[in-house]
């Protein structure tokens, strides 16, 4: 996968750009020190520990639920949702 | 201890106002209110269930104390079958499947929803000026922003339309426009209250966040919504927070400050002064007061917005028409993913994609969003230690009075520069309130993690103290 990729492929929208405020965000980053600068091993604790994950649990949706998301395609036939064609590439 | 919400179940109980007449009401006001707060009302649901408090009310039973209370609802979360736009055109004609966790657990115990409130689309904004629904209007002075993202729902707060309403807060989205509208409202605690069914806009740190006209409204919401969900693995287990608990804040011994918040070029000088006028008074009640050093306000607003573009690049990709949302068809599916994603994305909502694609991609992912990464953790690193010297950090809500209406929209880079005093609180995944007290715009009482308790309880404090 050499293929460059730009912004506006990436993003799924058409003619998008770089703006230049959020690149003067990204700049502040670039030249800012963090105070543990050997930070890149560090511990981004963020994530829910092994331990504490749950049971793989299957919820049955209701009835309704599974009426409202149909009622939300943007195409339907015959209760089935409808897309365009999709592209081989 | 003052209460709308204790006032309006006593006169539930006295019968001196039945519900039906109690919601109608309400909904009249939201109705007729020209400060844009409404995308839907929810008058059919509503009018049901308070003809069915009613009902209980008459037949001699009791009622719980938020039962037949009508609140507001910022329109990113779900509520099964009503609309639920984000306040974008992508998702317009959206209906809710299911109802977020938050949400139901306020309809278990009889609260009423009304309303599916304004705010920036996909929470992407502090001004609640990039909507389709039209700017928000200040609570206090119309010509102003309601502030951002959930303004509609601080308004209608502030205006009484809503006896207390739901908030979404990812940088500040809930304590800065509290502070424009001069009410309360709490970001609590990450992982505090359960996020399933809260559209997603930075997962890791989005909170639901009440917004209330009392400390007393802020902790019964907040009891009720609290607690482990399985559909939200990054929840904990919480203690109920009681009313004698925040009644007294002797344990609070010293607090501090952030001297560069303070210092900063940026800072409005009477919020300034009005800031330091009140550590003053509470200098004067004998709790220690400390300056603190912090990161300055760029990295803050740097860091914070590096990781939630990022975040909210992933998060909206599913946007794409495909299985729900206004899809724009096009000669075959990646046309037709990009066409809608195009058309239906504000332009702020583009830009926060696009720059967090941009940090995700190779090459730009080191510097940028994995130093963002590393900054945090520095940033969080940073409130344990203070933590361990203060049992409080005050802070103002903004540097700044509220813009006018149009003048956000100019120049997003001071939008997101006006975060400033927000959004390290949110990347500490840190209980913070903003109080209508101290400053013009409020102030942010800030504790340790999961000690929401303590927080509420120096709210009570500064009630009475400035």
């Amino acid at each position: 996968m050499s293929k460059i990729m730009t912004v506006d492929v990436l993003s799924s929208i058409k003619g998008a750009q770089p703006s230049e405020a959020v690149n003067k965000l990204f700049d502040v980053i670039k030249n800012a020190q963090s105070t543990n600068n050997t930070s890149f091993n560090n511990n981004h604790n963020n994530g829910v520990s092994l331990d504490d994950l749950r049971d793989d649990v299957v919820f049955e949706s209701s009835a309704l639920e599974k009426q409202i998301i149909i009622k939300n395609f943007p195409k339907e036939k015959n209760g089935y949702l409808v897309v365009s064609k999709i592209i081989e590439e | 201890m003052d209460s709308q919400i204790k006032q309006i179940h006593q006169q539930l109980m006295n019968k001196d106002i039945s519900c039906v007449k109690l919601v109608q009401e309400r909904l009249d006001l939201l109705k007729a209110n020209t400060n844009n707060t409404v995308n839907s009302l929810l008058d059919t649901i509503a009018l049901q269930l308070a003809a069915k408090v009613d009902t209980k009310i008459a037949n001699g039973e009791t009622i719980g104390i938020l039962e037949g209370i009508p609140f507001g609802i910022k329109d990113v979360y779900m509520l099964q079958g009503t609309y639920t736009t984000a306040s974008s055109n992508l998702l317009k004609y959206y209906k809710s499947a299911y109802t977020a966790t938050a949400i139901q657990k306020l309809l278990d115990v009889g609260a009423i929803p009304i309303v599916k409130e304004n705010c920036d689309s996909f929470g992407h904004g502090s001004s609640s000026e990039n909507t389709i629904f039209g700017a928000v209007k200040n609570a206090i002075n119309p010509d102003l922003v309601g502030g951002g993202s959930s303004g509609g729902s601080a308004v209608n707060v502030a205006k009484d339309y809503t006896v207390f309403s739901i908030g979404g807060d990812t940088g500040g989205s809930v304590r800065q426009p509290a502070g424009y509208n001069h009410v309360y409202g709490l970001k609590p605690t990450y992982g505090r209250i359960s996020r399933y069914g809260l559209m997603a806009y930075a997962s890791s740190t989005d909170c639901v966040g009440p917004i209330a006209k009392s400390v007393e409204d802020i902790r019964l919401v907040l009891n009720v919504m609290s607690g482990k969900d399985v559909k939200d693995q990054t929840t904990y287990a919480s203690a109920e927070i009681s009313e004698s608990s925040i009644s007294n804040s002797r344990d609070i011994k010293t607090i501090g400050y952030f001297k560069n918040f303070i210092e900063s070029e940026a800072i409005d000088p009477d919020i300034k002064a009005d800031f330091l006028a009140s550590i003053e008074k509470i200098k004067a009640k004998g709790i220690k007061v400390k300056e603190l050093d912090f990161f300055k306000s760029d990295i803050l607003v740097s860091t914070y917005y590096t990781l939630a573009m990022a975040e909210t690049a992933s998060n909206l990709s599913r946007l794409d028409g495909s299985n729900y949302g206004n899809r724009i068809e096009d000669k075959n599916l990646k046309e037709s993913y990009a066409i809608t994603r195009s058309e239906n994305f504000s332009e702020e909502t583009k830009r926060r994609i696009v720059g967090g694609n941009q940090v995700l991609s190779q090459g730009f992912s080191d510097e940028i969003y994995l130093k963002g990464l590393a900054l945090r953790d520095s940033i969080s690193e940073n409130f344990k230690k203070d933590f361990e010297e203060v049992d409080i950090i005050l802070s103002p809500v903004t540097p700044a009075t509220p813009p006018k209406i149009g003048e956000s929209l100019k120049d997003p880079l001071a939008m997101y520069l006006s975060d400033a005093y927000t959004v390290g609180f949110s990347l500490g995944q840190l209980p913070t309130l903003t109080i209508p007290q101290g400053t013009e715009t409020g102030l942010q009482i800030t504790a340790a993690k999961n000690n929401d308790e303590l927080v509420l309880k120096f709210a009570n404090f500064l009630k009475d103290t400035i």
